[in-house]
């Protein structure tokens, strides 16, 4: 039977439940700009009912708990998308500095070798000329120069991006130290049915972080995530993290190591998967295409000076020094210092400029790899280009894509203030609904109590 | 359908794009280039190194062209001296020929084709920029010099070589012609009819005065035929120079279609992304105050 102290007790449950409700709302509120959080709605459910006879007596409300809205689904695509976005964009930056060093083509390796054979085509005019000479072989240094300061400049992007590396392992493994301690607490809550709320928030959001870094993949456990890279080196397993070392490797690179292991080339996506992309991958390609080039344009040109004579009538010695392997561009050197004996000549007479010819068939011949010193030049041109241009496209994908996602995400656990708003009003009103029953019942309550004292008052 | 509550980034993102839209315009029309990186177009940007190099090897050619052309007019110049001097020493070998002539006159006249002879030693050591014309490619010392041992008269110190300067892609000039063969050629010998000119009239046997002449008559319709070299070489040079100068206006022309800006295009890149950009300012304006709290009070 109902009876005025139990409408009081609804009321006062009511009252609580209200209370929750708008601290949850608060909280959506002071949070409307964190980043990561996810908004919490009040679970509000009816209480179990009594009964008695035909009639089932309501028991009010119960606030069963406080949710975060999530969606691990679109969470896990936007690791995803994070990956790519980091791992295009640090590749973009380095692309950029490398393309950098191809991008004037008034200046640098293929204009400066043109300059070099248009000074040998000068002499032709005039072969017996020692100005036109010097012209050659200082047109012959800035070409060294050139290949000198090209390697050069790849070396110190290749470092920079060496030191980048390191940084970002560093990074990882605080991210994944933190990862794991927020985790055990999330397993527990999570193995209790508590709803992990804002620390679940940071737990995704520090995931995200480190997909930025690298590529991580994630399996729920019954004790919480486990993080592993892509191919599978641990990262987090329940509250341990796994932290990645650094050792030097060759040629001054830092190599990374699980648990002892070298997981360097196995890393993939991220700053960290695109920065070693750049660093192991497309540098060394280049550097040794302009090594070939500086060996074997500087091989060519000794050659055709030995088929001629110099201004002495001596066979004609090597301009460039003998360089090939790794690091012919930055040894490249002009070993020639007397004009004089640049081999103008075929006959071994000071006015014939027959060995010109065989020195300007250098520049349109196709050297041993397959293209003349300028078409190599331009296709490394197109290749940087082409690089920078396809990480630029990645890096426009991918964060048009990471809007996208964000966006729904946003639709889900997003704070909308004009939602929040109109709750609190409906919480305020529920409220103040619930305190009115109070004092209703309170006031009926007093009626029952003077019930008894107006029948003594009679007369 | 609940949205997105948090439009500011992608009001942000659309920001960002049109200004960057906006500063690649504004680099476009501030470098007149639409390729400023290789990766605005790659391919365009490696076609242009190879252009740049054209129009460098270009110029070299037209500088070629003009270097060679004051050595080719003075080798000219000097061959025409060549045939005033043949055609004197025509003059003075009919006068010798002449029965009515005394002996005295004919040494007068053996010692003006003398002095005829230096003149020709002298052209045949013409200098251009310290490089001796007909000395074959043994340019650094006088290749003719008077020699009595010899036959006739000269001794030629040169050599038979010939050098050839690249002009145009793939396309070469020779530059000159040895002394050798131009006044000591088997078709006409210059050296040894003037030679045997100045013994005949020397002898004054006017039969022998007679026969030098008409070879030295024959030596200068021979000069005269190598004189045409030079000048088709001259005038090889004058069409290959008007050649290399359209050739470089054509290169111009491509390198501006591989990597110069539509001018028309940038400005209105440009002030599509101004106007983008304004718009979007002005939705953010009206948008970010917009919400319930202004409506409760």
């Amino acid at each position: 039977m109902g009876s005025l102290s139990s409408s009081m007790w609804i009321a006062a449950e009511a009252l609580g439940a209200d209370q929750g409700a708008l601290d949850a709302t608060s909280n959506n509120i002071a949070n409307q700009n964190t980043p990561g959080y996810s908004r919490e709605i009040p679970v509000l459910t009816d209480a179990a009912p009594t009964v008695e006879g035909n009639i089932t007596y309501g028991n009010g409300v119960v606030l069963e708990q406080i949710q975060s809205v999530r969606d691990q689904v679109l969470q896990i695509q936007i690791s995803d998308q994070n990956q790519q976005q980091g791992s295009a964009q640090a590749q973009y930056s380095a692309m950029q500095q490398v393309q950098g060093l191809f991008s004037d083509p008034t200046t640098g390796i293929g204009a400066d070798a043109t300059t070099f054979f248009n000074s040998i085509s000068q002499l032709s005019t005039d072969p017996t000329s020692i100005p036109d000479r010097q012209a050659v072989l200082t047109a012959a240094q800035t070409v060294a120069s050139d290949f000198n300061s090209t390697e050069q400049n790849l070396d110190s992007i290749q470092s920079g991006l060496n030191q980048s590396v390191t940084q970002t392992v560093t990074q990882i493994n605080t991210l994944t130290k933190q990862i794991a301690q927020l985790n055990i607490q999330v397993g527990q809550m999570q193995q209790l049915g508590q709803d992990p709320g804002t620390l679940g928030d940071q737990e995704t959001q520090l995931i995200q972080q480190l997909s930025q870094l690298t590529t991580v993949n994630q399996i729920q456990t019954e004790n919480g995530l486990t993080l592993t890279t892509g191919n599978g080196t641990p990262l987090v397993v329940g509250g341990q993290s796994f932290a990645l070392q650094t050792t030097n490797g060759p040629a001054g690179m830092t190599d990374i190591s699980s648990q002892g292991q070298d997981v360097t080339s196995s890393l993939q996506g991220g700053q960290l998967g695109g920065d070693l992309q750049v660093r192991d991958t497309v540098i060394p390609g280049l550097r040794s295409q302009v090594d070939t080039l500086a060996s074997q344009f500087a091989t060519s040109i000794n050659a055709a000076q030995a088929s001629g004579y110099d201004l002495n009538g001596n066979a004609g010695q090597p301009i460039f020094s003998d360089t090939s392997g790794a690091g012919a561009a930055s040894n490249l050197k002009v070993s020639m210092t007397d004009p004089s004996l640049i081999a103008a000549s075929s006959d071994g007479t000071q006015g014939s400029n027959g060995n010109v010819a065989n020195l300007l068939a250098v520049q349109t011949q196709a050297l041993p790899a397959g293209e003349s010193p300028v078409d190599a030049y331009a296709n490394l041109v197109s290749q940087t280009g082409n690089l920078t241009s396809q990480a630029n496209a990645e890096v426009t994908a991918s964060t048009a894509s990471l809007n996208q996602l964000n966006d729904q995400l946003g639709a889900v656990s997003g704070v909308s203030l004009d939602e929040e708003t109109t709750n609190l009003m409906n919480y305020q009103r529920a409220y103040e609904a619930s305190a009115r029953v109070i004092t209703t019942v309170d006031a009926l309550t007093q009626s029952v109590l003077d019930m008894g004292s107006g029948v003594t008052a009679a007369p | 359908m609940r949205v997105n509550p948090n439009y500011t980034p992608d009001i942000l993102a659309d920001l960002w794009q049109s200004q960057a839209q906006e500063q690649t315009a504004i680099q476009q029309l501030a470098t007149g280039k639409r390729v400023n990186m290789p990766s605005d177009d790659p391919a365009a940007a490696a076609a242009d190194v190879q252009n740049q190099a054209l129009q460098s090897q270009n110029d070299q050619y037209i500088q070629n062209t003009s270097n060679l052309d004051g050595s080719l007019q003075t080798a000219d110049s000097a061959l025409s001296s060549v045939v005033t001097a043949l055609n004197q020493a025509i003059s003075l070998g009919v006068q010798g020929a002449n029965g009515g002539v005394s002996s005295a006159d004919q040494q007068a006249l053996a010692l003006q084709v003398q002095s005829i002879q230096s003149q020709l030693v002298q052209l045949g050591n013409t200098s251009y920029q310290g490089s001796f014309l007909f000395g074959g490619t043994a340019t650094q010392s006088a290749p003719f010099a008077l020699d009595s041992t010899q036959p006739s008269g000269v001794l030629y110190s040169g050599n038979s070589g010939v050098n050839n300067v690249e002009i145009a892609p793939g396309s070469s000039l020779q530059v000159n012609l040895p002394g050798s063969q131009i006044f000591q050629g088997a078709g006409g010998n210059i050296m040894s009819s003037i030679q045997q000119l100045v013994t005949a009239l020397q002898s004054g046997n006017t039969t022998n005065i007679g026969t030098a002449t008409t070879q030295v008559g024959s030596a200068l319709s021979y000069v005269s035929e190598q004189r045409v070299f030079y000048g088709s070489a001259v005038s090889q040079l004058n069409s290959n120079q008007s050649f290399l100068q359209q050739e470089q206006v054509s290169l111009q022309t491509q390198d501006t279609s591989l990597v110069g800006v539509d001018f028309a295009k940038a400005a209105t890149d440009l002030s599509q992304a101004q106007a983008a950009q304004s718009a979007t300012l002005a939705a953010l304006a009206q948008i970010i105050p917009q919400s319930l709290l202004n409506y409760l009070k």
